[in-house]
């Protein structure tokens, strides 16, 4: 779902923007039951990190991130977002400390990352999956009295597309050619 | 439809053939066998039963493909694989884990498993214990999953095979060749939409005249990802089912096509998408298919 405050899009749903709590929810079938900003879930520690992070810092309401689930086995991805608030990211794009198998923020620029890591706090409830417990915490941090971030900060998509000039209008891609019965050859072969 | 100008290999294992010009082997399915909890096998035993003799009658194999969740359930899983799979049915494993992956893959060595077993898979994640894990347990059959990150379109994809895009040390295939394994599956990485979905598919005659490798993908995990779908639910599964002929369509020679309560559906789908393309292939390009072929048993 793509909102007005969330260009990203991404599997979430957009309760009340005007609140500051954003709930990630791991591996369970959960649905809060407060007014909260936005929930979703998480499932991958590269992609589905940089959505989470481009749609929170759109909407600078939202000052608590909270975590709650069982962890993705092997993609550990609740950790990997909690380690990238945490530590950044290194040179090679890599969440420094993540403990996921392919913990890379390649699609925004560091300063969206820097404002991610400035404009929340998390709420790192990982492993609890019990919904009555959730609600009660969320309750908790649902009507914190708070102050918003400021402006909305837009993550532009990084484009990694190359422009090619390509006569061949047939061409699926710049490394083959295909004939016009369906024969595919290399380019320049 | 396509045919490539490189040579195309065709991998066997168990008898199970899989890549070669389109038109030629039949596709193959990989069915995948989830459960929330425990799983429960004597169901699953049924099902497979039934969807075993649904791809002897049309030719197209289907390879259950096990999810391991679970250390605790490991044993299991093998044990079921062991007993209850024909022996002359591949399988795949499935896992995340990483403590998991390597446990299963030193239970396979010691039930003798490893010669049906395809890996699936290693990607730009695979981490030192797991390229050594596997060296010492050497699965027959591996695929390779060309998912960067950093770049989802096919020179990405391409990137992480070649030089694994500053992710690995090594290029993806090179390092399945450092572990031994020649018999190699390329999975395209289909992503959500929004993440260049169609990549997946676009990438798939680029690898075959690349690199001549079997290839495809899960399409399936793309329907699942788009969420907008949610409101046509009549048609949800449909779309599901029939998002598999676009593997065949690009060249393609396996689909993983998500649970296998799907593989009822997706089966006559892909044999009637194989029949389509075998009879312009053989008359443009004189490519025969092979005895199992769709076109040989239904026509």
């Amino acid at each position: 779902m793509t909102t007005e405050y969330y260009p990203w899009g991404g599997e979430f749903v957009s309760v009340s923007p005007e609140n500051n709590l954003a709930v990630v929810v791991l591996n369970l079938n959960y649905i809060p039951n407060k007014k909260i900003a936005i929930y979703g879930s998480l499932k991958t520690e590269n992609i589905g990190i940089e959505k989470i992070v481009a749609n929170i810092i759109s909407n600078p309401n939202i000052r608590y991130l909270l975590i709650c689930g069982e962890e993705i086995r092997g993609h550990k991805s609740g950790e990997s977002l909690i380690a990238l608030h945490k530590y950044g990211i290194d040179n090679e794009n890599k969440i420094i400390n993540a403990p996921g198998a392919i913990p890379y923020i390649e699609n925004l620029k560091k300063e969206a990352i820097n404002r991610f890591r400035d404009q929340i706090e998390i709420l790192d409830f990982i492993n609890i999956t019990d919904p009555k417990k959730l609600d009660i915490i969320i309750d908790k941090y649902a009507f914190k009295t708070f102050k918003s971030y400021g402006k909305p900060y837009i993550a532009i998509k990084f484009k990694t597309e190359k422009k090619l000039k390509i006569d061949d209008k047939r061409a699926l891609h710049s490394k083959i050619k295909i004939n016009y019965m369906g024969k595919v050859e290399k380019r320049g072969e | 439809m396509f045919s490539f100008t490189k040579k195309q290999e065709i991998f066997d294992i168990n008898g199970v053939k899989i890549g070669g010009q389109p038109g030629e082997i039949p596709t193959v399915l990989f069915a995948g066998l989830f459960s929330k909890g425990k799983p429960d096998l004597i169901t699953s035993q049924k099902k497979l039963q039934k969807i075993f003799e649904l791809s002897e009658q049309l030719g197209n194999p289907v390879i259950p493909d096990f999810f391991i969740k679970k250390e605790e359930y490991i044993e299991i899983v093998i044990n079921f694989i062991e007993k209850s799979i024909p022996k002359n049915i591949p399988f795949s494993i499935d896992i995340i884990d990483p403590v998991i992956k390597t446990k299963v893959l030193e239970l396979l060595k010691v039930k003798k498993l490893l010669s049906r077993t395809i890996y699936n898979s290693i990607h730009v994640g695979i981490t030192e214990e797991e390229f050594n894990s596997l060296k010492n347990n050497k699965p027959n059959m591996i695929i390779i999953v060309a998912f960067n990150p950093k770049d989802k379109n096919p020179d990405g994809k391409l990137e992480v095979l070649e030089n694994g895009a500053n992710l690995t040390n090594d290029g993806l295939l090179n390092i399945a060749k450092k572990i031994g394994i020649k018999k190699i599956l390329l999975d395209t990485a289909a992503l959500a939409p929004g993440d260049n979905s169609g990549a997946a598919i676009a990438s798939i005659p680029i690898f075959k005249e690349e690199y001549g490798l079997p290839t495809g993908c899960s399409i399936h995990n793309v329907v699942e990802k788009s969420k907008w779908l949610d409101n046509y639910k009549n048609s949800r599964k449909i779309v599901d089912f029939s998002s598999n002929i676009n593997i065949s369509a690009f060249g393609g020679d396996f689909t993983i096509i998500g649970p296998l309560e799907n593989a009822e559906f997706v089966l006559p789908i892909i044999a009637w998408e194989d029949i389509l393309i075998s009879e312009y292939s053989e008359k443009y390009f004189g490519i025969k298919p092979y005895k199992t072929h769709p076109r040989r048993k239904k026509l």
